[in-house]
């Protein structure tokens, strides 16, 4: 039976994870995402080549097995090669529709963009602020937060609601500059480690520093280095966790439409 | 308190940051990198796409009122609490930090691994030992 009809009868189409340089070669470990896993397939064109699996049609995307298995496969790539990642989600009919309206009309633009990955990979740095030790710092610093503690202490609930929203929001408006000053000190104690950084918006209220960096990954060595140099001058304070090799999710631009 | 210690305390690596995993991931996958529609808008396959609405951090009297109780639950004659380290080590004895400074040594080791803490500089300040990618291969 020829393949065409086959995927049509099945309504098959291609997965798209990212765009890689067309030498790139898949590991056996990568897999696609569906149950059973998709098996991953380059297709090339000139000098790029896109990642795809067959997805079922049928079956809505978004099982957390599938958020994890694009990530996976991209960042596992990012740490072999430059890759450009797609969003999740992106389908398209076919491989030829792959080649034809992505691969084709984009070539030179792809690979410019891999060109200027080539070596590097994104780093993403998350901290946390240890609550105790964040309030105990705001209610040092904020007479005003501590007298509004002092006065809800030994009252019950219902009787403080004001002084409690009174002092939440003081506490509120602490973390945020809080936030803001940490973050700072954080992008200069790894400035010279990236060589572009963008500061995420916050995805928790207790976040301290939510930071991604594109970086060499020849330097991850030295990223970890001056990173553990902050944790010890924040030990017990906030909580640092470092993510990476990832692929370049925040230094891919897509390009507007109708421009 | 970090998630990555999981692994540690679970067994030796199933080795891929699974729930955290999850969180970290649809912060990134579903609102950056390249949109396909940007570049070919003619043959988007019909495709459902479930997402999970971004999590928004607003804050409101609910959260002034958590933080109110946060504050309210703080000792303040405390000088400070233990790390994790600390607790590590109370709980489980020296090997059981050894044990995460390999996890996540091996994590940072692993190309395709990804879940690192740095935090501890208790565990972090130990230099890694040479053999560390040798080791993680034999664990394999």
């Amino acid at each position: 039976m020829p393949k065409q009809a086959t995927r049509r009868d099945q309504n098959i189409a291609s997965y798209v994870y990212g765009i890689v340089p067309a030498d790139m070669e898949l590991d056996s470990d990568d897999r696609g995402l569906g149950d059973p896993p998709g098996k991953v397939e380059l297709v090339r064109h000139g000098e790029v080549a896109a990642m795809v699996s067959d997805v079922d049609v049928e079956q809505p995307l978004g099982k957390p097995g599938d958020y994890l298995a694009h990530e996976r496969l991209l960042d596992s790539a990012a740490a072999r090669t430059p890759v450009l990642p797609f969003r999740f989600g992106a389908v398209m009919a076919t491989p030829e529709s792959v080649v034809e309206e992505l691969l084709k009309p984009f070539h030179d633009e792809f690979r410019a963009a891999l060109q200027d990955l080539e070596g590097q990979a994104e780093y993403i740095v998350r901290g946390r602020y240890v609550e105790a030790a964040l309030m105990r710092e705001i209610l040092t610093e904020n007479p005003e937060a501590a007298a509004l503690r002092d006065a809800i202490r030994s009252r019950p609930e219902d009787a403080t609601r004001n002084e409690r929203i009174r002092l939440g929001e003081i506490i509120a408006a602490s973390i945020e500059a809080k936030r803001d000053m940490d973050t700072r000190q954080m992008v200069d104690a790894l400035s010279g480690h990236f060589s572009t950084a963008v500061v995420r918006d916050p995805s928790h209220e207790q976040d301290a520093v939510h930071l991604a960096m594109l970086v060499r990954t020849d330097g991850q060595r030295a990223l970890e280095e001056a990173l553990s140099q902050v944790g010890e001058r924040w030990e017990g304070r906030v909580s640092l966790r470092l993510l990476g090799p990832l692929a370049p999710y925040d230094f891919v631009i897509a390009q507007e439409q109708g421009v | 308190m970090t998630t990555s210690v999981q692994p540690a305390a679970t067994g030796q690596m199933a080795g891929r940051p699974t729930p955290t995993g999850l969180a970290d991931v649809i912060d990134t996958i579903l609102d950056r990198g390249l949109v396909i529609d940007a570049y070919v808008r003619v043959s988007l396959v019909g495709i459902e796409v479930l997402t999970i609405d971004a999590r928004v951090v607003v804050a409101s009297v609910d959260t002034y009122l958590r933080f109110a109780e946060a504050a309210n639950r703080v000792d303040m004659s405390q000088t400070g609490e233990k790390g994790l380290p600390e607790v590590l080590e109370d709980t489980k004895g020296a090997a059981g930090v050894d044990r995460t400074k390999n996890v996540v040594q091996g994590a940072l080791e692993a190309a395709d691994e990804k879940l690192t803490d740095i935090v501890e500089s208790h565990t972090a300040r130990r230099k890694a030992p040479r053999s560390r990618r040798d080791e993680r291969e034999e664990e394999e």
